[in-house]
């Protein structure tokens, strides 16, 4: 089996008896694998400090099902000015372990890799902010497959009107004539986040304040559905956050 | 032949649970042990021993037999406060001769992908410690890790509003290494902090 050449980014590493790692890797050719650096923690030379948490690296690897061996890897990017700020740092170990936890090993997800690349470069030139991270959550969300609905009720399918829609568990957005009590959406929050998928770009939707909110509540709920589980890097977000 | 609860068996079982030892590796120490001439009552002891006497300084949680330790409790400057990750980093501080203050034992980092937040270790003994005065400075000596750095971010955050003065250990190229095989994040960072000459 010879070794590949791959583009990832370093989702999260566990040390492994006295000096090896296993880290999860999220990779442009394979998507999530997850990799095992012999000596890691012991040799500088080999791998240094490319194996932190969110740097930008190109590793030579042989995939195998399951576990597989880390070779070299070579950094691109160890987002110096997001070390450098705890916000940013919440921010981009939360992005990591979004991406570690709601991804399918093994599965190439191109979309996703370059979404993840552009909100660790827009953290390394800019302050983290609320906005920005949901617009990562919104966009991930829509490439994955798990977008809730932002224009039709999911129940009876008509669309939504100047009232918005009405937050349902699981993330579900449902019409007042469906909905049995939940959150309401305004109609603005819902465009906010449809702007979001159709830009592509960070940093061009303000969510006004009470939107962000909204937004947040739905987010929130769509992601603690697919992911089975609280993020661990959310409370410490929100502690930093607040 | 030897049964699972035989002594030897029983020992091999306890050094497995040692980091980095294996089946195998616990079954050729247990031998060794066996073999080695002279009686174990002094490895049994010192066994013991550790973990009878060894506590945490109730001051700067470094590992010590007498409370407070003999850092506490020496002529060191108490102005200044160097913080550690864990009592191994003291030890490699200490080693360099070059720290005359006393320290903070934090017992961890923050993790937050490991679920380890700024109550999970000793913060609040640090800022407490700080505010009942007579500290003039706080070195942060977290590692140079993602946690580390996040610890650190954190320490500053906090303690910047009781007016002490906080500084980082300086960090860079290692002494006696050529910048040919120096990784590039490294010599990024040394560049940032660069000095004047």
């Amino acid at each position: 089996m010879h070794a590949e050449k791959l583009q990832s980014f370093v989702l999260s590493s566990l040390d492994y008896g006295d000096s090896d790692r296993i880290v999860s890797l999220f990779t442009l050719e394979h998507g999530r694998i997850k990799a095992f650096a012999r000596g890691a923690r012991k040799s500088r030379k080999r791998f240094g400090p490319a194996l932190e948490a969110f740097a930008r690296i190109d590793v030579q690897a042989r995939i195998k099902e399951g576990l597989s061996t880390l070779q070299q890897a070579d950094i691109i990017s160890i987002y110096p000015a997001i070390r450098a700020d705890l916000e940013r740092i919440a921010h981009a170990l939360y992005a990591c372990e979004l991406v570690d936890v709601i991804t399918p090993e093994g599965h190439p997800i191109p979309r996703l890799y370059r979404l993840l690349a552009a909100y660790l470069d827009r953290l390394e030139t800019e302050a983290a902010v609320e906005g920005d991270r949901r617009f990562f959550e919104v966009n991930l969300l829509n490439i994955l497959g798990y977008r809730p609905s932002l224009e039709s009720c999911t129940r009876c399918d008509s669309p939504f009107m100047e009232g918005g829609a009405w937050l349902q568990e699981g993330g579900e957005t449902v019409c007042r004539f469906c909905c049995a009590g939940g959150k309401q959406l305004s109609s603005a929050t819902l465009k906010a986040l449809s702007a979001c998928l159709k830009t592509g770009i960070f940093g061009q939707i303000d969510f006004p304040a009470a939107s962000m909110q909204q937004a947040g509540y739905l987010l929130d709920e769509a992601i603690s559905a697919h992911s089975g589980r609280r993020l661990r890097s959310l409370e410490f977000l929100q502690q930093i956050s607040g | 032949m030897l049964t699972k609860s035989s002594s030897l068996m029983r020992l091999v079982g306890e050094l497995k649970k040692l980091p980095g030892v294996g089946e195998r590796t616990a079954l050729r120490l247990a031998f060794h042990l066996l073999k080695s001439p002279g009686n174990l009552t002094a490895l049994s002891e010192a066994l013991v021993d550790v973990k009878e006497k060894v506590r945490a300084c109730s001051t700067c949680f470094a590992i010590t037999e007498n409370d407070p330790c003999a850092i506490c409790s020496g002529n060191r400057d108490a102005a200044a406060v160097c913080v550690v990750e864990n009592s191994q980093d003291l030890m490699s501080l200490e080693r360099s001769n070059a720290w005359h203050g006393v320290y903070h034992v934090l017992e961890g980092a923050i993790s937050p992908l490991s679920g380890i937040g700024p109550s999970s270790i000793r913060i609040a003994e640090l800022l407490a410690r700080v505010e009942a005065g007579g500290v003039s400075e706080v070195v942060i000596a977290t590692n140079f890790t993602v946690e580390g750095e996040a610890t650190a971010l954190y320490l500053t955050k906090v303690l910047k509003p009781t007016g002490v003065k906080v500084t980082r250990l300086a960090h860079g190229i290692p002494l006696g290494s050529d910048i040919e095989f120096v990784d590039a994040a490294t010599v990024q960072w040394a560049l940032q902090g660069r000095n004047e000459l």
